[in-house]
């Protein structure tokens, strides 16, 4: 349909008021809240994601395109689950304690929010207690930990270790990332995966998840 | 060679006698602090007190601030303290100082300079810091959307204050070397497009560097994380070297050299080797000498001293630097 690719458009170009303009046009024309969502808003950053990963977005443009996608998500949130909608899991997110970097983070929560995760946002210097209290809470599958600094990468092992000490790792998946982590770090802790950037995280999630 | 002749050759791509031995940024407190607890005397607190213990040489640098010490401070770590025109206007009283030296101590300087005891450089924010210490980190990157015309007065008002900045400094000297920090990448390129730099930075750029270049001191990228697509921009607009190009962002000093033949380089010695041991530290020296021996490069490590080296390991590190710098020299003998 013409117009949810003009949606996608929209997301692309970071249009946040006519994102949400034309969100809220669709619905009133009976375009059906999943057709928003699916080939709309997460078709438009989907592509967000393409382009950043391959040199053609940088942060700026990803972060006004989220902003859009959050417009539009206004309008539609409440009809998704109105009609049953649901996301495709639940994440909780944060940076490790003693670390307050949270930009990359940040997108890595607009991604997964663009990619139909649901997301729920810890902010920066999260301890493991924390970390875990939350998916539990919130039934997340998935706890997604970002460090900057090699001085708190190393903290990241106290959640795997805990969520080991719990017995949760059969029901709570560990994900992390930022500049310092390798997927040999990932290894070395036990967590279940490692996204090199923002953009892979929701293919590494979808990929751990199924 | 004296430290400033010694620091000209290299940078002019002549041959020299040895690479500086060098710590080009402040020491890192908690590294000293650990130092001192391994029998670092702990009187020694001075940067420069420091390296003379260990028999350094001596780089003196000055940042100068663009704001007054009672500027608003954000509320939190990566916030902002402007988000509109009007607030912009506010706060400018606290920015753009006018006194920036310490007259004493330039006096003193350009003295040790004259006789090539020390190499002179200076610091001052660039085109991509500034507006983010002032929009904050987030809003910042929103900002080039949001608010071009703000971002534009914001460089424009600093550009005309690093003018004054140079013309203060040349009166008492002409420092060696003076840096634009910017910390505008991170691990996987820059954080905004060759399209944004044109727009928001490259004008001003294109301002301030002819006159560093007529006092004959070279401009130099300070940024952390990959800069290897930058480089290409800021050679562009006569910037012409970079540090500390940071082996844990994948900067590789010899694909850098092959692609910028003439740019100048300081810094690339992975910090994460240095507590590593000898063989580690002797693999790292010998993977980027054969780009040091060809001049244009002074080396150091990737950043400052981390804490998780200790006083030992950082003694075994100076003796191999000795003892690489100085074959250093010799290569460059007979390559330059």
């Amino acid at each position: 349909m013409e117009k949810l690719q003009e949606l996608a458009d929209l997301i692309i170009n970071g249009k946040a008021p006519d994102t949400e303009k034309l969100t809220q046009e669709l619905l009133d024309s009976g375009v059906t809240p999943g057709e928003v969502l699916n080939d709309g808003l997460i078709l438009g950053m989907g592509e967000v994601g393409r382009r950043f990963k391959n040199n053609e977005f940088y942060v700026p443009e990803v972060l006004i395109a989220a902003r859009a996608m959050k417009a539009g998500m206004k309008i539609l949130k409440p009809k998704l689950s109105e009609t049953g909608v649901k996301p495709i899991a639940k994440i909780v997110i944060g940076t490790i304690k003693g670390d307050l970097h949270d930009i990359g983070k940040n997108l890595v929560g607009m991604m997964l929010e663009g990619a139909g995760f649901e997301v729920i946002d810890l902010g920066v210097d999260v301890t493991a207690e924390k970390f875990i209290e939350a998916a539990k809470e919130n039934q997340a599958q998935v706890i997604g930990m970002s460090a900057l600094l090699t001085t708190t990468m190393v903290n990241m092992s106290s959640t795997v270790e805990l969520l080991k000490k719990k017995g949760l790792t059969d029901s709570i998946k560990i994900i992390i990332g930022g500049a310092p982590v390798t997927q040999s770090y990932a290894d070395e802790i036990g967590a279940s995966g490692f996204a090199q950037d923002a953009a892979s995280a929701a293919e590494l999630l979808k990929n751990i998840l199924n | 060679m004296t430290t400033r002749e010694r620091f000209q050759a290299l940078m002019n791509f002549r041959p020299y006698d040895r690479l500086p031995v060098l710590e080009w940024a402040e020491w890192w407190d908690k590294t000293i602090d650990r130092w001192h607890g391994e029998g670092l005397p702990k009187e020694l607190t001075d940067r420069y007190e420091i390296c003379r213990y260990f028999d350094m040489d001596i780089y003196k640098q000055d940042w100068f601030q663009e704001c007054t010490p009672d500027c608003p401070e954000p509320p939190r770590y990566g916030a902002g303290i402007v988000n509109s025109v009007q607030e912009y206007e506010k706060i400018k009283k606290y920015l753009y100082p006018t006194n920036i030296l310490d007259k004493k101590s330039w006096e003193l300087w350009a003295k040790e300079q004259d006789r090539g005891e020390i190499v002179i450089w200076f610091t001052v924010v660039g085109f991509f810091w500034f507006p983010r210490t002032l929009f904050g980190i987030e809003q910042h990157l929103y900002a080039f959307y949001d608010q071009p015309k703000l971002m534009h007065q914001m460089n424009s008002d600093l550009t005309e204050w690093i003018l004054k900045v140079i013309e203060q400094v040349t009166q008492f000297c002409d420092p060696d070397f003076m840096t634009f920090a910017e910390d505008m990448s991170y691990n996987h390129g820059p954080m905004l497009s060759k399209e944004l730099f044109d727009e928001f930075m490259k004008p001003y750029y294109k301002i301030v560097i002819p006159e560093l270049k007529k006092h004959n001191i070279i401009p130099v990228l300070d940024s952390d994380g990959d800069i290897s697509v930058p480089a290409y921009w800021f050679e562009e607009v006569g910037v012409e070297g970079i540090l500390p190009l940071e082996r844990q962002a994948g900067v590789d000093i010899a694909k850098l050299r092959q692609d910028h033949p003439k740019m100048k380089f300081v810094g690339h010695y992975d910090k994460m080797v240095m507590n590593k041991g000898e063989k580690a530290m002797r693999t790292e020296f010998e993977r980027i000498l054969p780009t040091a021996s060809k001049g244009g490069f002074v080396v150091g490590c990737d950043h400052q001293t981390p804490p998780g080296v200790s006083l030992k390991d950082f003694q075994l590190f100076l003796s191999l630097f000795r003892e690489y710098a100085i074959e250093a020299g010799q290569a460059s003998q007979k390559e330059l």
